[in-house]
C-alpha cells in the first residue's frame, strides 16, 4: 500500500527526541512518528502458526531458523492484505528463553530475513517480555533485564530492522529497560505497547495514563495497547492513552476470546466486528493499527479499508506538568497546586541520619507513609550524607520505597551519577531536584534528565550565587528554560525554584522572591514554579506561622509547588483553604468533606519527629516499626551492657505475677501475654509515673517487658499460645519499648548486639524472616535485615563491613538451598567470626549441619534463644 | 477423541474462605483467642478476599501415550516426566493443564506489610494461601463439568513439585498454557512462580470413576463452584 497523500498540519506536531537523531526509513514514516500519517501494521503470528501445526510450548522464534518458507508466507499474506510494516517472529527471541537452542542474533538475522523477503514497506524487530519478574516483587534486576534487550537490540540493527516494536509488557519497569536498550543501542525509532486488563490495569498495577505519561516521555516514538483484550474494551482505555501521550497512538487488540471446537481454536470476534471498533479508535485519533491474538489478514484487509482515503487529524497535546510511579499518575495543571513531601531528608534529621546510616530503613518507610497519608502528592528523597555510599542508598530508597508507597518521587541529590542510578531503573517518571543556572550543572543534569524523561527542578543561582533581586532570578530561569528547551524538555516539566531566604536575615527577601515567582510565571509561561517554603522563618521563633502566611503569599504570586512537611497542620491547612480560594477545589466539596467539624484552635504541629498517623493501621506499623529499631540502645544503656535476654532473665520474675496481679507491671504484663498493644504505652506510663517507687525504664525492660516476653515465648513453647499470638505480644512490647525510648529522650548507646538476616538467592519468600527479625528486635537486638533474594557475596560483604557477630539466614524451598550453602561458605571463609542460624520450612537440624550452619532454629522463638547464648 | 476444553482466563469471585483453614496454616490448635486477635485476623482475611483477582487458564490435551515413567500429550511439547504422575494418568484419555493465580497485588500488599506489619503478613499470607487453593477448586470444578459433558470422570489434580513430577516442568507448563500473557505469571531462574500465590496442576480425564475423590457433595471441596450440581446431576452420575 502507498502512504497515505494526505497532508493535513497537526495543530501540534510532536517533536522529536533532540538528544538522538533518529534513523527513520523514508518520509511516510517521519509522517507517521510526527502524528500526520497513518500506519497499518499487520495481525497475529502466534495464531497463524498455530493453524499451521505449531504444537503449545514450542518455541515459535526457532521456526525461522527451520521453516523460513513458512514464515515468510505468513507475512506475504499480511503485505498483501495492506500491512505496510510486518513484525519478526521474534517476541521471545531473548537468551534465557532459547536457551541453547539457537543464538539470539541467528534468530533476528534469520527473522528480519523471512520478514524482509515478504516485499513489505518496513520490517518491525518484535521484542516481547523477558518471562520473568523483575526486582522487587520478581529477582531479576532491571540491569540484567536492559542486558537481555540491549542483546536483542544491536542484533536487530545490525540484521537490518526498521523500527522496533517493544510489545505485550505488563511491567512498567520492564517496558523501560527495553525502551532504554533501543535508545542506547540503536538508532531506530520504537514503537512501545502495553497491555491491560479489563479493569484497566496491566498485571502489574500501570494505568493507560501512567504508561501514557512515562512512555512519552522517555522518548518512545510510538505508544499503545496490544493484546488481552478485544477491540471495543481496548476502544476506552487507548481514548484514556491518548489524552495523556505526546506522540501518536497505536491499537493492536486481540480477535476476543479464544475457545476450542473439536480440537480447534476460534476466536470470537470476525473481522467486521473488529473493523467497527477499530473505527471508534481511529475517530479517537489512533493513528496505528494492526492486530494481535486471533487476527489474519482477513482483519488486517478491513483495517486497511477503513484507512484508505482517511486523513489523519491533528490533536492537541496536554500540557499538565506530569510525574507517575509504576501505579500512579499526578497531574497539576496550571491553576493547581501540589504538595512535595520534605521529610526523606537527612538535613537537621537525626534520626533519618541514623537510618541512613544504619541501613536499617524502617525509620524511612514510616516517614513515606505518613506524608502519604498525611496528603502528599510527590515525595522527595534525599539521602545526601559525606559518610554514606550517597548512590547507592539512593537506588535502594527509591526501590524500597515503591513498596509503601505509590506516590511518585522527586530524586533529590547535587550528585548527577547518583540522580543518574536512581532514575534509570525507576518505574515511572520522577522529578529530578536539581539543576540550578551553573553551566556545569546544566551540562551535567539536563540530558539525565532528557533522556530518562523526567521533570526537573531549575534552581535560581549560578557562578554568581543567589541573585538578590526578581529579575536576577528570572534572568536565571530563562537561562535554564532555553537550555532545557534546546535539548527537547517540554516546558510543562521545567520547574524553577526561585529559592526561599531568611528573612530574619533580610527583610527584602521575601519580597525579591515573591516578585520572582511572579515574574518566571509571567515571563516564561508554561513553566512551573517550586518551593522549598521552611527556609523562610529560618531565625524567628514560632517558624510554622511564618512558613504558613508565606505560602499563602507564594500560592497567590503563582507558586504551583510546595516543598513542606504534609505533617504540618498550619501547612496543610494553607494548601486546603488556598485550593478553595483558587477554585481548584471544585464547589469546596474536600474542603467541605476536611473541615466541616474542624474547630478553630492551635492547630496541631507534629512538625518535630518523631511523626505517624496514628489513626490508620499503617501508620501504627510504622510507628511501631520505627520504635523497635532504636530500642536496642535503651536496653543495653539501662542495663550497662548485661541486658538479660531470654533464658537467663527468667530468674527474675516479674512481680507479682500472679493472675489476678493489679499492680501497674502486672497490667503490662497481662496486655504483653493478650497482645494488646494499644493500652501498653500508657499502663508503661503509668509504672514510669509512680514517684514512690521512683522505676525507671530498666526497671520496666528487665522486669516487665522481658520476663513477659519470656513467658510468652514459653506458652508458645508449649503450645498453648500460636504464632499470632506471639507476634501481637511481641508487638505489644514493642510498643512498651517505644514508650522507654521517648523517656530516654534517645541517648547515642552502643548497641547490644547486631544480627544480619536475609532470605537467599533465587527465594522470594520472607515471612520466616520477617517474624524472626520482629522477636530478635524485640529482644533489643540491632538487627540488619538484608531483605530477600540476597547475593551470598552482598550478604558477606555487610557481614564484613560492620563486623557481625550473627547471621541468620531463611530458605524456603529446596531449590534455594544451595545458595544458603554459598553464602554460608562465603562467611566461613571471608568472616570467620561470625556463627550462623539458619531456618526456614525445607531445613531440619541435619540438613542445617550439611550446609554448614552453626545453629538451626525450628521457629523464630528458638531463634531468640540462640541469639541469647551467641551474643550474651 | 479431540481435546475441546481451552478457557483462556477466567475470573471466579469467591467471597469467602474457610476460616479454620487459614488458622491452621499458621499453627492454630485450639488456643484461646483473644478477641483484639480475633477481629484483627477477621479484617485481614476481609482485605485479602478484596484484593485478590482469583483467575484461571485452563487447557486440554489429548494423551498421546504412557509410559511407566513419562505422559506424552498431543498438541504440546511439554512431558510429564516420573513415576508418581504415570501411575495417576495410567488411564487418563485426556490431560488439562491449569494454573491459577490471585494476580500482583496480593505480592504486593504481602511486601508493604512486610515493611509495615509482621503480624499482618503472616495471616494475609496464609490467607493467602487458602484462597489460592479456592481458585484452583474453582478451575477444577470446571474441568470436572467438563469432563461430566463427555460422560468423564477426573482424578485429582496433581501439581508439578509433587511426587516425583520436577518443579523443572514448570517453564515447559506455564509455556503450554500461555499463563503468562493470560494471568501474568512469570518464573524465576529458581522455578518459582511470581505473582506468588499461583498454583498449577494437572488433572486427568478418565473413561471411570476415580479411585479417592469425594463421594458426596457435602464434603466436595469444589461444592461451592460445581456447575453439574445446578443441572441436577453429579459427577458420579
Amino acid at each position: 500500500m502507498a502512504s497515505q497523500t494526505a497532508c493535513v498540519a497537526t495543530t501540534t506536531p510532536f517533536g522529536h527526541e533532540a538528544c538522538r537523531r533518529l534513523r527513520i526509513k523514508d518520509e511516510h514514516l517521519a509522517r507517521v512518528l510526527e502524528g500526520h500519517d497513518y500506519l497499518l501494521f499487520d495481525g497475529a503470528m502466534g495464531t497463524q502458526l498455530q493453524e499451521r501445526g505449531l504444537a503449545a510450548g514450542e518455541i515459535p522464534e526457532l521456526l525461522c531458523l527451520t521453516n523460513p518458507a513458512e514464515i515468510t508466507q505468513i507475512h506475504q499474506a499480511y503485505v498483501e492484505a495492506g500491512s505496510e510494516v510486518v513484525t519478526t517472529n521474534t517476541f521471545g527471541a531473548n537468551r534465557t528463553k532459547l536457551g541453547d537452542a539457537a543464538s539470539v542474533e541467528q534468530i533476528f538475522k534469520a527473522a528480519i530475513d523471512c520478514a524482509r523477503a515478504s516485499g513489505a514497506r518496513y520490517v518491525a524487530a518484535d521484542i516481547g517480555p523477558t518471562g520473568a519478574l523483575l526486582q522487587p516483587m520478581g529477582t531479576l534486576s532491571f540491569d540484567d533485564a536492559y542486558d537481555l534487550f540491549a542483546e536483542q537490540v544491536r542484533a536487530a540493527t545490525q540484521a537490518g530492522a526498521d523500527l522496533f516494536i517493544i510489545e505485550t509488557m505488563a511491567d512498567l519497569a520492564e517496558a523501560k529497560a527495553a525502551l532504554l536498550a533501543v535508545k542506547e543501542n540503536s538508532d531506530l525509532p520504537a514503537f512501545v505497547t502495553m497491555t491491560f486488563d479489563e479493569d484497566g490495569r496491566t498485571f502489574l498495577g500501570t494505568t493507560p495514563e501512567v504508561a501514557a505519561v512515562t512512555l512519552s516521555a522517555l522518548g518512545a516514538s510510538v505508544l499503545g495497547i496490544n493484546c488481552s483484550l478485544g477491540p471495543a474494551d481496548v476502544a476506552p482505555l487507548i481514548s484514556r492513552m491518548i489524552a495523556w501521550s505526546s506522540c501518536p497512538v497505536m491499537a493492536q487488540a486481540n480477535a476476543g476470546l479464544p475457545h476450542v471446537h473439536e480440537g480447534k481454536t476460534y476466536y470470537s470476534i470476525g473481522p467486521k466486528e473488529y473493523c467497527t471498533a477499530v473505527q471508534t479508535m481511529l475517530d479517537a485519533g489512533v493513528t496505528v493499527v494492526g492486530g494481535c491474538c486471533g487476527t489474519s489478514p482477513a482483519f488486517i484487509a478491513g483495517e486497511n479499508l477503513l484507512l484508505r482515503g482517511r486523513l489523519a487529524q491533528g490533536r492537541e497535546l496536554h500540557k499538565h506538568f506530569t510525574v507517575t510511579s509504576a501505579q500512579q499518575l499526578c497531574a497539576i495543571s496550571m491553576g493547581q497546586v501540589g504538595v512535595i513531601g520534605e521529610r526523606i531528608n537527612p538535613t537537621g534529621k537525626k534520626r533519618l541520619k541514623e537510618a541512613l546510616r544504619s541501613g536499617n530503613h524502617d525509620y524511612v518507610m514510616g516517614e513515606a507513609i505518613s506524608q502519604t497519608s498525611a496528603g502528599a502528592q510527590i515525595l522527595d528523597v534525599n539521602a545526601g550524607l559525606p559518610e554514606i555510599d550517597e548512590r547507592a542508598t539512593l537506588v535502594r530508597l527509591t526501590q524500597e520505597l515503591q513498596g509503601v508507597t505509590t506516590l511518585p518521587l522527586q530524586i533529590d541529590s547535587s550528585d548527577p551519577l547518583a540522580i543518574e542510578a536512581a532514575v534509570r531503573a525507576y518505574p515511572g517518571k520522577p522529578i529530578i531536584n536539581s539543576c540550578n543556572g551553573k553551566q556545569e550543572v546544566l551540562d551535567a543534569v539536563l540530558p539525565i534528565a532528557k533522556h530518562y524523561g523526567c521533570a526537573i527542578v531549575g534552581l535560581t543561582l549560578d557562578e554568581e550565587g543567589i541573585p538578590q533581586t526578581a529579575e536576577g532570578r528570572l534572568a536565571i530561569a530563562k537561562k535554564i528554560v532555553a537550555q532545557a528547551e534546546s535539548i527537547g524538555i517540554p516546558r510543562q516539566d521545567i520547574v524553577i525554584d526561585c529559592l526561599a531566604m531568611a528573612a530574619s536575615t533580610d527583610q527584602r527577601a521575601p519580597r525579591a522572591i515573591l516578585d520572582g515567582i511572579r515574574l518566571v510565571k509571567q515571563e516564561l509561561p508554561g513553566v512551573r514554579t517550586v518551593l522549598g517554603v521552611s527556609n523562610i522563618s529560618f531565625g524567628l521563633p514560632f517558624r510554622p506561622l511564618v512558613n504558613a502566611t508565606f505560602l499563602a503569599a507564594a500560592f497567590s504570586a503563582g507558586l504551583d509547588l510546595a516543598i513542606v512537611n504534609p505533617m504540618n497542620e498550619r501547612l496543610m491547612d494553607v494548601v486546603n483553604s488556598w485550593r478553595v480560594l483558587s477554585g481548584e477545589d471544585e464547589s469546596a466539596q474536600e474542603y467541605v468533606a476536611a473541615y466541616a467539624t474542624r474547630k478553630d484552635g492551635p492547630p496541631g504541629n507534629t512538625a518535630q519527629a518523631p511523626t505517624f498517623d496514628l489513626s490508620t493501621n499503617e501508620g501504627i506499623a510504622a510507628a511501631l516499626a520505627s520504635m523497635a529499631s532504636s530500642l536496642q540502645s535503651i536496653s543495653s544503656t539501662m542495663t550497662g551492657g548485661a541486658a538479660p535476654v531470654a533464658g537467663n532473665a527468667t530468674a527474675e520474675k516479674p512481680k507479682d505475677a500472679g493472675a489476678a496481679d493489679n499492680s501497674p507491671e502486672g497490667q503490662v504484663r497481662d496486655l504483653v501475654l493478650a497482645g494488646r498493644k494499644g493500652p501498653v504505652p500508657d499502663a508503661v506510663r503509668v509504672i514510669l509515673a509512680d514517684a514512690d517507687s521512683s522505676h525507671d525504664a530498666m526497671y520496666v525492660i528487665n522486669q516487665v517487658l522481658i520476663p513477659a516476653l519470656d513467658e510468652v515465648g514459653a506458652r508458645f513453647e508449649k503450645g498453648t499460645f500460636f504464632l499470632p499470638q506471639l507476634m501481637a505480644s511481641a508487638e505489644a512490647a514493642k510498643a512498651g519499648f517505644g514508650v522507654l525510648r521517648e523517656e530516654s529522650s534517645g541517648q547515642d548507646v552502643p548497641s547490644k548486639g547486631k544480627i544480619a538476616l536475609a532470605t537467599v538467592k533465587g527465594d522470594i519468600h520472607d515471612i520466616g524472616k520477617n517474624i524472626v527479625r520482629m522477636l530478635l528486635e524485640n529482644y533489643g537486638y540491632d538487627v540488619i535485615d538484608l531483605g530477600r533474594d540476597v547475593d551470598p557475596q552482598v550478604f558477606t560483604d555487610v557481614v564484613v563491613d560492620q563486623h557481625i557477630e550473627l547471621a541468620g539466614l531463611s530458605a524456603l524451598m529446596t531449590t534455594t538451598v544451595p545458595a544458603m550453602a554459598e553464602t554460608i561458605d562465603l562467611l566461613h571463609d571471608q568472616a570467620p567470626w561470625c556463627k550462623v542460624i539458619v531456618g526456614g520450612a525445607v531445613l531440619n537440624p541435619e540438613y542445617a549441619q550439611m550446609v554448614g550452619a552453626d545453629y538451626y532454629a525450628k521457629d523464630a522463638n528458638e531463634s531468640a534463644r540462640i541469639a541469647g547464648e551467641v551474643l550474651g | 477423541m479431540l481435546a475441546g476444553l481451552r478457557v483462556a482466563r477466567e475470573t471466579y469471585s469467591i467471597s469467602s474462605v474457610d476460616r479454620q483453614e487459614v488458622l491452621r496454616y499458621l499453627g492454630y490448635h485450639g488456643q484461646a483467642l483473644s478477641g483484639e486477635l480475633d477481629g484483627r485476623i477477621d479484617a485481614v482475611v476481609a482485605s485479602c478476599l478484596k484484593i485478590a483477582k482469583p483467575r484461571a487458564t485452563i487447557a486440554a490435551f489429548p494423551v498421546q501415550s504412557v509410559s511407566p515413567n513419562e505422559v506424552i500429550l498431543d498438541g504440546c511439547t511439554l512431558r510429564l516426566t516420573g513415576h508418581d504422575i504415570a501411575d495417576h494418568l495410567k488411564d487418563a484419555t485426556q490431560v488439562v493443564l491449569f494454573a491459577a493465580t490471585l494476580g500482583m497485588d496480593v505480592d504486593r500488599e504481602l511486601r508493604r506489610l512486610s515493611l509495615t506489619d509482621a503480624l499482618e503478613q503472616v495471616v494475609f499470607d496464609s490467607a493467602a494461601t487458602a484462597l489460592v487453593e479456592r481458585a484452583a477448586d474453582a478451575a477444577n470444578a470446571h474441568i470436572r463439568a467438563y469432563a461430566a459433558g463427555i460422560g468423564a470422570f477426573t482424578s485429582w489434580r496433581f501439581s508439578p513439585g509433587y511426587g516425583d513430577l520436577p518443579l523443572s516442568i514448570q517453564g515447559d507448563f506455564l509455556r503450554t498454557i500461555d499463563a503468562t500473557r493470560q494471568l501474568g505469571i512469570t518464573l524465576t531462574p529458581s522455578n518459582l512462580m511470581v505473582p506468588t500465590k499461583s498454583v498449577t496442576a494437572v488433572v486427568g480425564i478418565h473413561p471411570n470413576p476415580q479411585p479417592g475423590l469425594e463421594s458426596s457433595c457435602s464434603i466436595c471441596s469444589l461444592a461451592e463452584f460445581c456447575t453439574i450440581r445446578a443441572t441436577g446431576r453429579t459427577c458420579r452420575g
